[in-house]
């Protein structure tokens, strides 16, 4: 209820006005290319040459056929979708358990460990793409998935490590005691007790993972060759670069290639929305 | 001691995966590219590496290209604290009013973000197609046939394209930033503030500016250090070019390594960008902390 202007009761101002025109201004700048793609993605190439801004007189669904054999998007989304999937269980598995230590025990070496991470935050991706090729080339990793997911898991812990971990410290260390009293051991104690605990942050983290994964680019441009595995970004990319004649379909292959996320965000918006704010304030 | 050497076990065992992950795929990688960065190799398996001390580096920052992928990021910097962050607290301050459809104006403002960076640039780039794209499409509807351009391929003016849907993706991520710090700021200042009769104006600057302080750290050191990393929106809108004017150092990094399979070179670079990000993270952390004092 904040920010707006005063206006006596029911009188319109001019400021408001320019509010409400600015507001509706930009949420068509946001939604509209997306419905221009979504639009020409039914066209063949005279109806885009002529106007991009028409519906289109026949709606062309042999586009998304060609777009799904020719750039196999189907395929490529699949496979976007079981990595970024692979990932999120990885990381939330592996940050939360080093995290619950990290939080809790008082070692020496658990301090230098986190510090560590904590600079781990800072290294920007690109850095590190020479020695993890070659490394992957001298353990017969490319093309393989799970080393894929082990990069892209070690570029999110980090992060996550660093938000769990202030998150398990705000955790009341009397619940632990109260667990150990039951008879509780450590292991059961971090799963049963401090993981669903834990939910809020796992889940602002996990939309951060997921969304990352889905749409990566440098390393699956870098590990990956077989065109069977290749990852969305990887095949849209690459569909787009071959210029075929026909421009359907890639527009097609571009809005099957956003579908899935555009559908995880319409059904789940103001929780994606609440967990990217708290993980940005804290990131 | 069986119990504490218990506890000892299950630390290390829960803390394991992930140290080693962590050492295998950040830690070694790194320093494998600072001591990459003062060799020669051409990226072969088996060939030796010639050491050539900080020829590299003399080399990079004695080298145009590298100069003009800095000043790239330095026009998504520019563009950053232009363009966006404006952007992003004028939709913040809308989607915290009292406008109607709140909801959904936060929602569509928001959804660039989700849809991944290949897929909006791609989008755009048949916006800016030159024969076919909407936006000369629609200067043609609007008789200014002469804006007409080649968006993507005039130098300069792509760079500025890029930071332009750089800015549209990330306003409404932005946005949020803005929006945690104006939800936190207490309900009974703004009623004072309306007793006292102070105009829209006023609060803005006296009120909500000041409280807001926070949230601008933020965005400053998200924006600086993401400025340097863009990669993504360059590479599937112009790949660098034409002749590399619109490159990045992410992209330039790439390119050195990948394409004229320069790895020495290249590892330079990645050790210069890393610097470069820590340094000016530290910096605006400090230079913003002393102004809270």
């Amino acid at each position: 209820m904040k920010g707006k202007s005063t206006n006596r009761a029911g009188k319109i101002s001019i400021g408001k006005i320019l509010t409400y025109i600015f507001a509706f201004f930009w949420a068509f700048m946001t939604i509209f290319p997306v419905v221009i793609t979504f639009l020409s993605s039914f066209k063949n190439n005279v109806e885009i040459n002529t106007g991009m801004f028409s519906l289109p007189k026949v709606w062309r669904f042999s586009n998304y056929i060609d777009a799904w054999k020719l750039a196999h998007i189907g395929r490529a989304v699949g496979n976007s979708l079981f990595l970024s999937f692979a990932t999120t269980v990885l990381v939330t598995v592996i940050g939360i358990s080093a995290s619950y230590i990290l939080a809790r025990k008082n070692f020496s070496v658990v301090k230098k460990i986190y510090t560590l991470f904590l600079v781990g935050v800072m290294v920007p991706i690109h850095c590190t793409i020479i020695p993890v090729s070659a490394l992957a080339g001298n353990i017969q990793a490319k093309n393989e998935y799970w080393f894929l997911v082990l990069v892209y898991t070690a570029f999110n812990l980090a992060q996550a490590i660093f938000l769990y971990t202030g998150f398990i410290q705000g955790i009341d260390k009397e619940m632990d005691e109260a667990a150990f009293m039951d008879g509780c051991g450590e292991i059961h104690l971090l799963y049963k007790i401090i993981f669903p605990l834990c939910k809020p942050i796992i889940f602002t983290e996990a939309i951060f993972v997921f969304t990352f994964c889905y749409g990566e680019l440098v390393y699956s441009l870098t590990l990956l060759s077989e065109e069977s595995k290749y990852t969305m970004a990887r095949a849209v990319l690459s569909f787009t670069g071959n210029h075929t004649v026909e421009y359907g379909p890639i527009f097609a292959s571009i809005i099957v290639a956003v579908f899935p996320m555009l559908l995880l965000y319409i059904l789940f918006h103001e929780k994606i929305q609440a967990g990217m704010m708290a993980g940005a304030v804290k990131g | 001691m069986p119990k504490r050497k218990k506890e000892i076990t299950i630390s290390v065992l829960l803390l394991l995966p992930a140290v080693i992950i962590f050492a295998m795929l950040i830690i070694y990688p790194v320093c494998n590219t600072v001591w990459l960065s003062f060799f020669k190799w051409k990226g072969i398996a088996g060939q030796p590496k010639e050491f050539v001390g900080i020829a590299n580096y003399l080399k990079v920052l004695t080298g145009n290209s590298f100069w003009n992928s800095m000043l790239n990021s330095l026009y998504f910097m520019i563009g950053g604290f232009g363009i966006l962050m404006p952007l992003s607290f004028g939709l913040a301050l809308i989607v915290t009013s009292n406008v109607r459809c709140r909801r959904f104006l936060k929602t569509s403002y928001f959804m660039p973000v989700i849809l991944s960076t290949t897929a909006v640039a791609l989008i755009w780039v048949y916006i800016l197609n030159p024969s076919f794209g909407a936006l000369n499409q629609f200067l043609d509807i609007v008789g200014l046939s002469n804006g007409k351009k080649d968006w993507l391929s005039t130098p300069t003016l792509n760079v500025w394209c890029v930071v332009l849907v750089n800015e549209w993706m990330y306003a409404g991520y932005n946005m949020l930033i803005f929006v945690a710090g104006l939800i936190a700021i207490p309900d009974s200042i703004f009623d004072a503030a309306k007793i006292d009769g102070c105009g829209f104006w006023y609060r803005v600057r006296y009120i909500i500016l000041p409280l807001s302080k926070g949230s601008f750290k933020i965005f400053a050191v998200l924006c600086i250090t993401g400025c340097l990393k863009v990669f993504d929106l360059i590479w599937a809108m112009t790949k660098g070019g034409p002749n590399n004017v619109s490159s990045t150092p992410a992209i330039m990094l790439y390119t050195e390594a990948f394409t004229y399979k320069n790895f020495g070179k290249s590892s330079t670079i990645g050790v210069i960008l890393l610097m470069t990000g820590i340094v000016l993270s530290l910096g605006v952390n400090r230079c913003l902390r002393y102004k809270e004092d």
